[in-house]
């Protein structure tokens, strides 16, 4: 289709659905007061009843659980598609060279480089992990905690170079951690099924409230998420810049790689 | 002014549409899906606001203090990372359309045939 | 308060078209962390604190790092043939 038709299709969409558009927000509760009951009902009844103080993580990993296994299933299929699909092309082999477009130049590494990223790498990744530890009191949980430990990855590629990066970060690793928490997830969702209880039922005891350990299995469900978060980023990251890679005949000068 | 809110995310998914659909290189698209995406975050978090209410984490205030909505947050929380996810798997299909193909325009790719 | 939610709103808003009228991708990555950053202040003031740490950690960060790979790739790619 060419792209004045594709405009046309876009603007006679625009004219069903813009006054459709503004029916609906006119008709939304007014902004700041919200209709929904769920939520208040939750924040009423789980810091009593569960001993966490974050409700967010306590929605994810214990109320609606359920979901979130529904969600971890969504990452580590879209994970899995994406490293096929990368490997399927190019091989599992490790490329030695860094690919090199012409023209640009090739800056060596300075050493104040190299310091600042193996501190803020190494700090970085202690944040995601205290992030993930203390989902369930202070904002944070596996998701975020998991994100945050997989770009520590990527400062601790700068600082190193790529080679010594591949010995550091292992593709199994990676692989391991992504499928393995996803694993212990779902046994920790089956293991209620054993005593004759509902799946993800907080079977666990209880902990006190605003400490660490806190909130029973949702303390296990957490870091079930921050393993498998860590390991699908860490993957993704891994498998696009090898995808940069060159074959190794090629003549061109390599990076500074120490 | 009330219904401001809630044209942000109208907002912000027509202009993602309207890049989706004049885009001519494929990252680029991907680029204006994310914003589609975050129409949807902005929509979920405003429906759960309420005037004058904190943060559903009951560490620093006791737990009858008003506070927001926590399920939108945690329906939010999950699909950002979920996405980011989903957007790593199209910027891989864009890579390998453009190693068998040569171009990310979408104007001159043309359906695969079988002789191709 | 009120004034500051406006304000992130429409920041958050720019920030978007910005992303769909930055023509070039190379540039868009760009376009993307700061609507990223403009979506955590926003999620932010709208008492989200969860939700703005993952959108900062993702958007501003992880998600542009893949864009650059990606078009890395493509220009590797696009000097090989």
């Amino acid at each position: 289709m060419t792209a004045p038709w594709r405009l046309v299709l876009l603007a006679a969409a625009l004219i069903v659905l813009v006054p459709s558009v503004w029916h609906v927000a006119a008709a939304l509760p007014p902004f700041g007061h919200p209709s929904a009951q769920y939520g208040p009902a939750i924040n009423a009844i789980l810091p009593a009843a569960r001993h966490v103080t974050n409700m967010v993580a306590a929605v994810n990993f214990d109320v609606r659980g359920f979901d979130t296994l529904g969600e971890e299933c969504m990452l580590v299929c879209a994970v899995t598609g994406a490293v096929v699909l990368l490997r399927g092309a190019r091989g599992e082999r490790d490329e030695a060279r860094a690919g090199h477009v012409p023209g640009r130049a090739v800056l060596a590494r300075s050493d104040a480089t190299v310091l600042v990223c193996r501190i803020t790498a190494t700090l970085t990744l202690l944040f995601g992990v205290y992030m993930a530890l203390h989902g369930t009191v202070t904002p944070g949980g596996g998701f975020q905690g998991g994100v945050v430990a997989a770009s520590s990855f990527m400062l601790l590629y700068l600082g190193e170079g790529y080679r010594a990066w591949r010995r550091i970060i292992r593709g199994r690793a990676m692989d391991a951690l992504e499928g393995g928490g996803a694993f212990l997830f779902a046994v920790a969702a089956a293991v209620p099924l054993v005593i004759g209880r509902p799946a993800l039922t907080n079977v666990l005891p209880f902990g006190q409230l605003k400490d660490l350990f806190s909130g029973g299995l949702m303390v296990v469900v957490n870091f079930c998420i921050f393993l498998s978060v860590t390991g699908s980023f860490g993957l993704l990251l891994l498998e696009f810049m090898e995808e940069t890679r060159s074959p190794a005949e090629d003549s061109v000068p390599d990076e500074a790689d120490r | 002014m009330s219904i401001f809110p809630w044209l942000v995310p109208a907002w912000l998914f027509a202009i993602g549409i309207y890049g989706i659909v004049t885009s001519r290189h494929y990252v680029h698209l991907i680029g204006c899906l994310t914003v589609c995406q975050s129409a949807t975050y902005v929509l979920l978090l405003s429906i759960g606001y309420a005037w004058g209410a904190g943060p559903p984490i009951f560490y620093d205030h006791p737990p009858s203090t008003p506070a927001v909505d926590p399920v939108m947050q945690a329906l939010v929380l999950t699909d950002i990372v979920v996405g980011a996810a989903v957007t790593a798997l199209l910027l891989v299909i864009a890579i390998q359309v453009h190693k068998r193909r040569g171009t990310l325009d979408p104007q001159r790719l043309r359906p695969l045939r079988p002789d191709q | 308060m009120s004034a500051l939610i406006v304000a992130a709103l429409a920041l958050a808003a720019l920030t978007g078209l910005l992303i769909v009228l930055t023509r070039d991708p190379k540039r868009q990555i760009f376009a993307l962390a700061a609507n990223g950053l403009a979506l955590g202040a926003l999620f932010f003031v709208l008492q989200a604190p969860d939700v703005a740490l993952s959108e900062i950690a993702v958007n501003t960060a992880v998600t542009p790092l893949l864009f650059v790979a990606a078009m890395a790739a493509v220009a590797i790619n696009e000097m090989r043939r």
